[in-house]
């Protein structure tokens, strides 16, 4: 099985941290560790890749970043919320993948070209 | 742990400490511990740890970015200078690669040059055959190095982009050449010190074979000009070498998110705008005093002081302006 295309997949990191903060705030390591297994290990988000998403999610007012003691260990952390926007900007990127899986769809061999 | 602080602040080393960067630096820190204090808690040995945080960090760039737009500086400065133009590795080698082929053709263009008179210094008959032997030598040498300038302005011209529009160079990148320029510092410094001590020993034959065979030249200067050829040839290539280097490291301004890597006070910055244009043409004047004095009144033993004059008359006008 081939690597996934850092390029297709970076349109979509912001809808996976939308979905990841749907229900409850979290902070940076939870989401990228949450990622990870719900991916079943095949999708890793770099530190970086993750941090830059906060930065533009934030600028654009999709979440909000507020910094709170940790319930395990009192470490202080950032954590970031879920706005309305978001939530708004998250329903419109899940209606442009399933435009978009159905377009590309229409071009993929069933048998993957084989 | 301390493996994994210190690479995140190597990564961070360059740049600039505002307060976008700082709150980077932190959230990467944070998710960073975090990941590596679960791997520790999971079982993973230190050094496994270390490698897997390390490499799931991914690439600064791609932050620099990111802070590069939320950075209102930074943005009326692409404003003003249009988008730039990034290089990347594969070019940087391609463009030192081209850079250091070059500054053999045209190091050999000068030697060319320098020894194209030679002919007439070997034909000690006068005679007519003899003096066109001695033109043919002459003119076949310049064609020649005018061929080798001409060849090494076509291969430089596709980098010409590089001085004309705004480029910039990213981490890897800047650390690749400015090692390329560690380790070719050495190999500067021997090319330079042979340069000039052939341009010294240069006199040597003339001073040798006019006191050997009292009055006869012969062969004498046309060593002389062979030497200081070699010589030019050294200092002209080491310095076209050297001059890539510094191409590529300077691309970024200081303003630049990755920040320059030219140490600024290596630019030297005259107060009065005058005297800074003055200077722009002092060490070229200075050649030139030297050789009109030297083959003026031929006091080769003498003349030489003239750069010693000329660099301290230097670092005193530094020193005022």
């Amino acid at each position: 099985m081939g690597s996934i295309s850092s390029d297709i997949i970076r349109g979509y990191n912001d809808t996976m941290i939308l979905y990841l903060l749907w229900e409850a705030p979290s902070y940076g390591y939870e989401i990228s560790k949450k990622i990870k297994s719900l991916t079943d290990e095949k999708y890793v988000i770099k530190e970086t890749t993750l941090y830059s998403a906060f930065t533009r999610l934030e600028k654009n007012g999709f979440v909000e970043a507020f910094s709170e003691n940790a319930a395990i260990n009192g470490k202080r952390r950032t954590y970031y919320r879920i706005t309305e926007q978001g939530r708004q900007y998250y329903r419109e990127k899940c209606a442009e993948w399933t435009l978009t899986k159905e377009v590309v769809e229409k071009f993929i061999k069933e048998d993957g070209g084989v | 742990m301390e493996t994994i602080r210190n690479y995140l602040e190597t990564m961070f080393a360059r740049l600039p400490i505002t307060l976008e960067v700082q709150k980077a630096k932190n959230e990467l820190w944070q998710m960073m511990e975090d990941k590596y204090t679960e791997l520790i808690k999971d079982g993973k040995t230190e050094n496994e740890a270390v490698g897997i945080v390390i490499s799931e960090f991914g690439n600064l760039d791609e932050l620099a970015e990111e802070l590069g737009i939320s950075n209102f500086v930074l943005q009326e400065n692409q404003k003003q200078a249009g988008n730039l133009r990034y290089v990347t590795l594969a070019e940087a080698k391609e463009y030192l690669h081209d850079k250091a082929h070059t500054a053999c053709t045209v190091a050999l263009g000068v030697l060319l040059c320098i020894i194209s008179c030679c002919g007439y210094l070997l034909d000690s008959s006068w005679s007519l055959r003899g003096g066109l032997y001695a033109m043919c030598f002459m003119f076949l040498s310049i064609a020649a190095a005018v061929a080798l300038f001409m060849y090494s302005g076509f291969v430089m011209g596709k980098w010409k982009f590089l001085k004309k529009r705004g480029c910039s160079v990213d981490f890897a990148t800047a650390e690749y050449v400015h090692n390329r320029r560690e380790s070719f510092r050495v190999t500067h410094a021997m090319m330079i010190t042979i340069g000039v001590i052939l341009c010294i020993l240069s006199v040597l034959p003339v001073v040798i074979v006019t006191s050997l065979f009292s009055g006869r030249i012969g062969m004498g200067p046309v060593l002389m000009f062979v030497l200081i050829g070699i010589g030019v040839f050294l200092f002209v290539a080491a310095g076209n070498v050297n001059a890539g280097f510094t191409t590529l490291l300077s691309l970024n301004k200081s303003d630049t998110m990755g920040g320059s890597f030219v140490p600024s006070q290596k630019q030297v910055n005259y107060k009065n705008n005058t005297v800074s244009q003055m200077m722009s043409v002092y060490w070229p004047t200075v050649t030139c005093i030297y050789l009109c004095w030297s083959f003026l009144s031929f006091d080769w033993h003498i003349t030489w002081i003239v750069w010693v004059i000329a660099a301290v008359v230097q670092q005193l006008i530094r020193a005022v302006w």
